[in-house]
């Protein structure tokens, strides 16, 4: 991991503490005290951050599967900044960290900007996107989500088919509509199971051991368009969409690694072109 | 809806059953179909603590509670899928026992009301609360517990979040005395159960509606208990692959037998054209997020319209289209 953990790694350590924890608390109890003051002090200390408009955050209302949520962040084309980072919490969730995204040269500039990905909501939450632009001021989109039916939510449907296929990755580019818009789009999604190690193996009474997708490296022609560090909370079968900046080739190569310290590798193929 | 009362050529196995009043023969059923599930042939007291539910026999023997197109509730108390009981020369065995122990124990008054004899199997057809939960209120009676080899990991790893998202659905007090009781016999591909006179063929299922389906065949009467695999009036629910459930759906079209018990629907359906608008539902989801996909479409947009064309046909279709969509989604962008 890099420097600029030390506030999430340590935030990182305490999720894995509380997913232990919560086995044995309530299934309900979780839902009440206000947890952000106490997030926002570990992840960004006494800096000051605006609701401000600069990001918005998209997210249903109540989760259809709170297994696969899905989450939009956008950055109005009124943006004119380069974007640092952006760092997602779901504050009732075991590891409120979901993911930290450090955005790098070919992220683009002169358009709308957005990532989206699937995330798994435990309980009634928050959702928030915290956005750091180039000038290093913070800015905050918040959403309260009801998780419906979050029973199924750190499961996969199909555990069996998802090992087999595990590591499987697919990268895909999208031209925008107007060839001279310099906004492209991409998605990457690799099979994995993403586990929480808090099911247990009732085979064995022990608990799974956690696995899932902690770095990812997407890079356009060599440049890099971000990395992320992520956790558990993201969804089976990790899915992220992005915005990259129009560059002389618009082939994306990913680097994907687990917490096994697995690498997955893969490259889009050529589109739009 | 008239209730259908003919019963002279109607061979009663067992003597107990015959004061119960009405059945229907297997020719007016097979004519009724549809019409006649819906109505109630054994009259029993609809539910309250300590009483029993409402069965229908749909074939000697074979003894059908239809559960309500609802979610569940601290009215209906988890009383929403169809559990059936089967009973042998020697021994009853009951499929699925639904969503609470309260509802359970009415259930297992209804077998107590037909037959005095054991319940010797208690049959999962798959992890769901709606078809588990009151598996409780059958364990005085000892039986051998069965479901399908991937049961009890899915019902295992996902028995706390099922449990507390069902007491804030139905309140503790319905889920009094509910507990998660996983399968003492697996079955991994076949097992025949024997129930005096009659058996049942399990056959375990590869990932549809779960990654646990289980189909039982009543061997004396060709009746065929799909559970979650078939819903009708109720919209299907998908938590395992749409793929592999189609794939399913079309090899049972081959399959012949007398009537099918339906997991949600009416008592009792036939083959094939019990199937289809299952089939449908499944196929126009399938077609629309293919083409979405195509598009470039994301999962939020595609929530919006893949499968909007169904909408009118189905009870419950608000509640769990989305989910639906976005399950077949995950699994169809993978193509």
């Amino acid at each position: 991991m890099t420097q600029s953990t030390s506030r999430l790694g340590r935030l990182l350590l305490s999720g894995a503490v509380a997913a232990v924890t919560m086995l044995s608390s309530s299934y309900l109890a979780v839902a009440e005290e206000d947890s952000w003051p106490s997030l926002r002090q570990s992840a960004f200390g006494d800096r000051a951050i605006a609701e401000d408009g600069m990001v918005i955050l998209d997210a249903p209302q109540s989760a259809e599967d709170a297994a696969i949520v899905p989450l939009t962040v956008r950055v109005p084309p009124s943006v004119s900044q380069r974007l640092k980072s952006l760092t997602l919490f779901i504050d009732k969730n075991p590891n409120p960290l979901v993911a930290k995204i450090n955005f790098g040269p070919a992220a683009g500039t002169g358009g709308e900007r957005s990532f989206s990905t699937r995330v798994r909501i435990d309980n009634f939450s928050y959702v928030r996107a915290v956005l750091e632009t180039e000038d290093g001021n913070l800015h905050i989109a918040n959403k309260f989500v009801a998780a419906a039916g979050g029973c199924a939510a750190m499961q996969a449907k199909d555990p069996d088919s998802e090992t087999v296929d595990l590591g499987k990755t697919l990268v895909k580019t999208f031209p925008p509509a107007l060839y001279a818009n310099p906004i492209w789009s991409g998605q990457v999604m690799i099979k994995h199971p993403n586990s929480n190690g808090m099911q247990l193996n009732i085979n064995t009474a022990e608990f799974i051991p956690a696995r899932f997708v902690k770095d990812v490296v997407v890079k356009r022609g060599g440049e890099l368009v971000f990395q992320m560090e992520s956790t558990f909370s993201i969804s089976t079968n990790p899915n992220f969409r992005f915005t990259f900046g129009k560059g002389a080739s618009n082939n994306l190569d990913v680097a994907i690694t687990d917490t096994d310290g697995r690498v997955f590798t893969a490259q889009s193929t050529p589109s739009g072109s | 809806m008239a209730v259908m009362k003919s019963s002279q050529d109607r061979p009663v196995a067992d003597p107990l059953l015959s004061c119960l009043g009405p059945f229907v023969s297997r020719q007016a059923f097979l004519h009724g179909a549809v019409a006649l599930a819906a109505a109630p042939l054994l009259h029993v007291l609809p539910g309250h603590a300590g009483e029993s539910l409402e069965v229908a026999e749909i074939a000697p023997g074979i003894f059908v509670h239809q559960g309500r197109y609802e979610v569940q509730s601290a009215e209906n108390r988890g009383d929403m899928a169809n559990a059936s009981f089967i009973v042998g020369n020697d021994a009853v065995a009951v499929i699925d026992t639904l969503g609470s122990a309260t509802v359970g124990e009415q259930l297992h008054a209804a077998v107590r009301i037909v037959t005095d004899r054991p319940i010797k199997y208690v049959i999962n057809s798959h992890m769901h609360p709606d078809h588990v939960f009151g598996n409780a209120a059958f364990k005085a009676d000892n039986p051998i517990f069965v479901g399908h080899y991937k049961l009890a990991r899915g019902l295992g790893s996902r028995a706390d979040r099922y449990l507390g998202a069902n007491k804030q659905m139905m309140g503790e007090a319905v889920l009094e005395g509910t507990e998660i009781i996983l399968p003492t016999l697996s079955v991994k591909d076949k097992v025949t159960l024997d129930l005096g006179g009659r058996t049942l063929l399990l056959e375990a299922q590869s990932t549809a509606h779960t990654d646990n389906d289980l189909i039982v065949t009543d061997s004396q009467t060709d009746t065929l208990f799909l559970a979650d695999l078939l819903f009708s009036v109720h919209v299907p629910t998908l938590d395992g692959s749409i793929k592999g459930w189609l794939t399913l759906l079309d090899s049972l079209k081959d399959r012949k037998a007398a009537r099918v018990v339906p997991g949600h629907g009416p008592h009792a359906m036939e083959l094939p054209g019990a199937l289809v608008p299952e089939q449908d539902y499944l196929s126009t989801i399938t077609t629309d997020v293919r083409g979405l996909i195509k598009e470039g479409k994301t999962l939020e947009e595609a929530v919006k319209v893949a499968g909007m064309s169904q909408r009118d046909k189905w009870k419950l279709f608000d509640y769990y289209h989305a989910r639906n969509v976005t399950a077949a989604f995950a699994e169809l962008e993978w193509e």
